[in-house]
């Protein structure tokens, strides 16, 4: 048996396929896109100032390995795509830009710098737009911002000149600190679009942040959405409870939380096989409700109370002196990526005084967490394990 | 014996933390500031979403240090993932397959401004800026990285199953061809197509893989490569040959017009175990 070639003009690896490959593909393309897959039903908002309608779930390309996956996404009619200069050491812009060749015209397309000065940034503008075979991104961010320094004066500059070039159309950040990126952002009034972390094991300044972002009219991308919560760690040890999670539809309920925000315009799960695409999409579809917030409950209570976000808000200090966060760290190393010589190792490293202190001869403990994790448990766990 | 698995994980710790601490490594160049640590909880902080790409992988924690001479700067990142194939597979996945494979380690690459290589559970990425050429600095530093980490210098095995004429030898760490069933395996970049391999556990989950992939396409047509097989057209995936070979599953993917499938298939099984 001989092949029909697929649509695609690129392997993931770059590798140039022949034009006539190309145009085979194209005979065959519009004829199959009706029989690929059930219509599913789709949800658009407006992307803040910049009046680009997007669908609210949007594709984040990060760590998709096969082009097919973001093509169909395309072609099923997900319509904002965002990858990054840095991704996949610089192979996911090409891949995309394969991937999404013949719709480009008709979709949203991001990529981000994280270039710290002008000069190096417009570089990396001009090598993002070659490797996705573009003359424009739709929107190009920042990459990683997490304080309003961060957002330089040159860096602005640099996308003020792109969008009089005519290399950008839209200008955003990217972050991990909304709280504090966001209302800065809003004051600023330079910036078009802020991509944002936000899910649903984050605190309520989280929402009202963004909620102050759309109130400025920036547009609103929420990335992390399904909670690091969901991460494959192997040698958790607890894969039965978080596979149930999964099996029970705990990632759409999380994606259905973002989009039942409306300050939110689009979100960018990552997304690395069919089934997932077509999982996420029924988001859009179906409402947010009771059987979700069990859902999600459940999760909370699974990550709440064993790991420790690193955020320092910990009310107390313990009362004999232990550094709460630092042991808790070396217990997820243990625990969390089943590394126990590294997280006996390190723990270790805090000195014969730490290690001798037992938390059961306290009678009752000083430090909280502000996210529930077990403070007393896990200090006890890591003396069980370390001391 | 615990005294010489102390003195085992004081040695490996050791030459982990020294491949990244010490910028000396090349005549003129200092740290400038702390080295840092990352775990897969902070990693964002310094990757921000690639971080996403390390993870992925199996990464267990990344050594980060700025060295720098005048006013040039050399970043240095070692990354300890979890086994060899985890490393090489990191590596892989972000060389640029354009460019020529170096033998440093298990496999590295020599940019104008950017070199890469594994070795043992180790992935190592330096970059150098502001300037356009730094090619000898980087091979001073590579090399002697190179000598400062342990373990194995030998790529996969896996490598050695596709046939030769490959561009690039990728591990895909969750679903190979964009298919979930294809949980984990090795994609090699031919200009005709993609073959892939991927390893069950045992022969039975390999046919039960299988016969989930033959329910979802539909059409498929048997084939005689291995132990079972067939064939396909599809959209996204183009031309399409799968076997099962006891407990392995291979096959070709996007594969061009006119292009013989099962021939491929079955130089592809010959050369697995």
């Amino acid at each position: 048996m001989t092949y029909r070639s697929s649509r695609r003009s690129f392997l993931t690896a770059g590798v140039v396929l022949p034009l006539t490959g190309a145009t085979l593909w194209q005979e065959t393309a519009d004829r199959q896109a009706a029989s690929s897959a059930s219509a599913p039903q789709f949800s658009y908002r407006v992307l803040g100032k910049t009046g680009l309608k997007v669908t609210t779930l949007g594709f984040g390309c990060m760590i998709t390995s096969d082009a097919g996956v973001i093509e169909r996404a395309a072609d099923l009619g997900i319509n904002y795509f965002d990858t990054a200069r840095g991704y996949q050491g610089g192979n996911n812009e090409r891949m995309v830009g394969a991937a999404l060749k013949r719709k480009r015209a008709s979709l949203v397309l991001s990529s981000k710098s994280g270039a710290r000065d002008k000069q190096r940034a417009l570089a990396d503008l001009d090598t993002s737009l070659r490797e996705l075979g573009t003359d424009h991104l739709d929107v190009w961010y920042l990459h990683g911002k997490n304080s309003p320094d961060e957002v330089s004066d040159e860096l602005v500059e640099a996308q003020q000149i792109a969008k009089q070039q005519g290399k950008i159309r839209f200008a955003g950040v990217s972050t991990h600190d909304p709280k504090v990126i966001v209302p800065a952002m809003a004051r600023k009034g330079v910036m078009d679009v802020v991509l944002v972390t936000y899910n649903f094991s984050m605190d309520p300044g989280v929402a009202a942040a963004i909620e102050q972002g759309n109130k400025a009219r920036l547009g609103i991308v929420a990335m992390k959405v399904m909670a690091g919560g969901f991460r494959e760690r192997p040698g958790r040890g607890d894969s039965g409870t978080r596979e149930k999670l999964k099996r029970a539809g705990a990632m759409l309920a999380a994606l259905k939380w973002v989009l039942k925000d409306r300050n939110v315009h689009t979100t960018i799960p990552s997304m690395t096989d069919m089934d997932q695409l077509d999982e996420n999409l029924r988001a859009m579809a179906e409402p947010y409700g009771a059987a979700e917030e069990k859902l999600l409950a459940r999760q909370l209570d699974f990550i709440t109370p064993l790991y420790c976000r690193m955020c320092g808000e910990c009310t107390g200090m313990c009362a004999r002196g232990l550094p709460v966060a630092d042991i808790l760290r070396h217990l997820t190393y243990t625990e969390g990526y089943g590394q126990f010589a590294l997280g006996r190792e390190e723990f270790l490293k805090l000195g014969p005084a730490v290690a001798a202190v037992r938390c059961a001869d306290c009678e009752r403990c000083t430090v909280q967490c502000p996210f529930g994790v077990q403070v007393t448990a896990r200090l006890r766990r890591a003396q069980e394990l370390f001391a | 014996m615990k005294a010489v698995k102390t003195f085992l994980l004081i040695l490996v710790a050791a030459s982990f933390a020294g491949a990244a601490d010490d910028c000396r490594l090349a005549s003129g160049w200092k740290p400038d500031g702390p080295s840092r640590t990352f775990t897969a909880d902070d990693l964002y902080e310094y990757l921000d979403g690639g971080a996403e790409g390390y993870l992925i992988f199996g990464f267990v924690r990344l050594e980060h240090q700025t060295c720098a001479k005048g006013a040039d700067s050399l970043v240095i990142d070692v990354s300890e993932m979890n086994d060899p194939d985890a490393a090489y597979g990191l590596f892989a996945a972000r060389r640029d397959p354009r460019q020529p494979l170096r033998r440093i380690g298990m496999g590295g690459e020599i940019l104008p401004n950017r070199a890469s290589f594994a070795k043992g559970k180790y992935y190592v990425e330096l970059t150098a800026m502001p300037g356009e050429e730094y090619r000898p600095t980087l091979r001073v530093f590579t090399v002697a990285l190179e000598k400062r980490l342990t373990g194995r210098s030998t790529p996969p095995g896996a490598l050695a199953w596709f046939p030769r004429g490959h561009t690039s030898v990728r591990l895909i760490p969750r679903s190979v061809l964009g298919l979930r069933p294809l949980k984990r395996g090795y994609v090699a970049e031919y200009s005709n197509g993609q073959a892939f391999v991927v390893t069950e556990a045992t022969a039975q989950s390999a046919a039960a893989v299988l016969a989930a992939l033959r329910r979802r396409f539909a059409g498929a047509k048997e084939a005689k490569v291995a132990d079972e097989a067939f064939e396909f057209n599809d959209r996204y995936l183009g031309g399409v040959c799968i076997f099962r070979k006891g407990h392995y599953l291979g096959g070709y993917a996007h594969l061009h017009k006119g292009t013989e499938g099962v021939s491929l298939a079955r130089t592809l099984a010959s050369r697995l175990p």
